[in-house]
């Protein structure tokens, strides 16, 4: 039936269609730029790097200015520090979003109405304005200062709402048959979620994660509060203090920026089928 | 075992004449609350005692180490007549949020109606488009302060090409809220594929009709495409705009609020008074007032537009 509306392209939508491949292209290459020149401009030394007219690739490489990066910038020890909040952070997240999110999709009980709607609202909440009572709970409260809870306790939630209902809409588009079907065989509900469900809602929890993992990494905020002793520091934290510490070595400054991008672009190539797909089957309406 | 067939929650329905619900029902609506204890943990801890506590810790004198003094409005009071970052931080935030709102959501409507079209290596060049959006935001302001640069910056060297005297962007106090919206554009990727989610959900039959009826190209977009996609704009708007309000890593990693006060957000005036200064109460009370503002802009929106983006419905 489909076939019926696909007609034949006219020579003036074939312009058209050169036109804006033509434009698209353009404006990936102006996307990408700033990436290669911090790239470009990290492998240069202090005396070509202001040269004009400036090259768009580097004389030489100079790779020595990752290793002086090195020497002050304890790569490692941040990388540690940001993945022990990271990791149990978007694990637990996204495990506790997926019950939240199934709880909201399949089952039914008193009160999901106005719960649901009390959960929507948090979404207009602006989380800043949490910061100061937060601080006052998690410090002296509990009294975790200068540890990393705070940081993770917060994803145990579901990681925001926003994650639950991404969850909750795939879900609902999954036939509700396949679990009665299973029902049937005699298996429990958290079996069908965690054996039948879960598998086909594959781009949807892999949103999830990337979504997760790229806020805690931007976090700077909450991270600079909470973390004051230096063997703590994450990612975020050290390269606010290092370039500074840097004045006007630019290249070395640039290196270390740029070793810090790298893990996000990583990630993004693993996930990055499913994360576009994840959003666009989502649809984000009902 | 018949019950446990039938998950479409038929059990839940409650018996008229007792108005009880089965077992099978209960035992559903268990399972219902215990997966939701994170979400209420959540909701309640996270989001919304917090947000009342600051109202309440707003009314009083506390450094973070004393007994909190209540104080009544004295903290507003003092803001509104003695603070010295007031009215430059509501400019800040207003002027950045609004630029930052309409740059990134007509930038990203306009990719993805670009990537909408059938053109060649859509799925390449969409998650070119996107890669911003993940990279972290503070090695992304650190490049960019380099992109920026006064002298050799990438901006100054194309500037000087055209023949454009060197510009200082981030240390100008008139260019460097346009500097850092900027950086919020190009990394709203998140935005494009929300779009293109959309767009791929207008019916091509109506698209079909309209050109039968010889609608242009444009017509199309503004009669067809445009109220099609009017929740996704409405939602892709809402969610800019309470992210782009609450500013503050710009001011952390490259400006500290300057030059000459021009990029001191509300969140970073609110970082300031209660990490540096100490001023728990003083910054509570701020934290009010840019609830309020947030709120406000909120509330205008959705009068604008009563679309239901995030229904119950099933």
């Amino acid at each position: 039936m489909a076939a019926k509306y696909v007609r034949k392209k006219t020579r003036k939508e074939k312009m058209i269609n050169l036109l804006a491949s033509l434009f698209v292209l353009v404006l990936a290459a102006l996307v990408l730029l700033p990436i290669w020149w911090i790239f470009r401009s990290s492998l240069m030394s202090t005396a070509t790097i202001n040269e004009y007219p400036p090259s768009f690739i580097p004389h030489e490489w100079l790779w020595a200015n990752y290793s002086k990066a090195l020497e002050t910038f304890e790569y490692w020890t941040y990388f540690k520090n940001t993945f022990t909040i990271i990791v149990p952070a978007v694990t637990f997240g996204t495990i506790t979003a997926i019950f939240c999110g199934y709880a909201f999709a399949r089952l039914r009980f008193r009160g999901k109405k106005i719960f649901f709607n009390i959960c929507v609202g948090t979404i207009l909440l602006p989380g800043m304005v949490t910061l100061i009572p937060l601080y006052v709970m998690w410090t002296k409260g509990f009294g975790l200062g200068d540890t990393y809870w705070p940081l993770i306790l917060p994803f145990l939630t579901g990681g925001g709402f926003f994650n639950i209902f991404l969850i909750r809409q795939f879900l609902m588009t999954i036939p509700i048959e396949l679990d009665e079907a299973a029902a049937i065989d005699g298996a429990s509900r958290m079996r069908i979620l965690w054996t039948i469900l879960v598998p086909s809602i594959k781009p949807a929890i892999v949103v999830v994660a990337m979504m997760l993992f790229i806020q805690i990494w931007n976090d700077l905020l909450q991270q600079i509060i909470y973390i004051n002793s230096m063997d703590k520091f994450t990612f975020a934290i050290a390269l606010t203090n290092f370039t500074g510490s840097f004045g006007t070595n630019w290249p070395v400054a640039l290196a270390a920026t740029f070793m810090t991008i790298l893990p996000g672009i990583f990630i993004y190539v693993l996930g990055q089928k499913s994360f576009v797909e994840g959003i666009v089957l989502t649809g984000m309406k009902n | 075992m018949q019950s446990t067939c039938s998950l479409r929650g038929s059990e839940m329905r409650r018996n008229k004449t007792t108005n009880n619900i089965s077992r099978a029902g209960k035992k559903e609506e268990r399972t219902a609350y215990l997966c939701l204890i994170p979400a209420f943990l959540g909701v309640s801890l996270i989001s919304y005692v917090p947000t009342l506590a600051v109202f309440v810790l707003s009314f009083f004198d506390w450094n973070g180490l004393t007994t909190p003094k209540f104080i009544g409005f004295g903290n507003f009071e003092r803001i509104f007549t003695k603070d010295i970052y007031l009215a430059e931080s509501i400019k800040a935030t207003i002027l950045y949020a609004f630029l930052a709102v309409v740059g990134a959501v007509l930038y990203s409507l306009i990719i993805a109606l670009l990537l909408n079209m059938e053109i060649k290596g859509r799925t390449l060049f969409r998650s070119i488009f996107f890669v911003p959006y993940l990279l972290p935001a503070i090695g992304v302001f650190k490049g960019w302060e380099w992109l920026y640069e006064g002298n050799f910056g990438l901006f100054n060297f194309v500037l000087r090409m055209v023949g454009i005297s060197p510009q200082r962007f981030l240390d100008s106090p008139n260019q460097v809220i346009p500097s850092l919206v900027m950086i919020a554009i190009w990394t709203s990727g998140n935005l494009i594929v929300i779009f293109l989610a959309g767009l791929q959900n207008v019916p091509r039959v109506y698209l079909e009709a309209a050109r039968i009826d010889g609608a242009n190209a444009w017509q199309r977009f503004i009669n067809v495409t445009i109220p099609s996609i009017s929740p996704i704009i409405f939602y892709n708007v809402l969610t800019a705009l309470i992210t782009h309000l609450q500013v503050i890593n710009p001011a952390l990693a490259l400006t500290d609020g300057g030059p000459g006060k021009k990029s001191m957000f509300m969140s970073y005036v609110i970082y300031l008074y209660g990490f540096q200064k100490n001023k728990m109460g003083y910054a509570a009370a701020y934290s009010v007032i840019f609830f309020l503002l947030v709120g406000v802009f909120t509330v205008i929106l959705f009068t604008t537009q009563k679309n239901q983006v995030f229904g119950e419905g099933e």
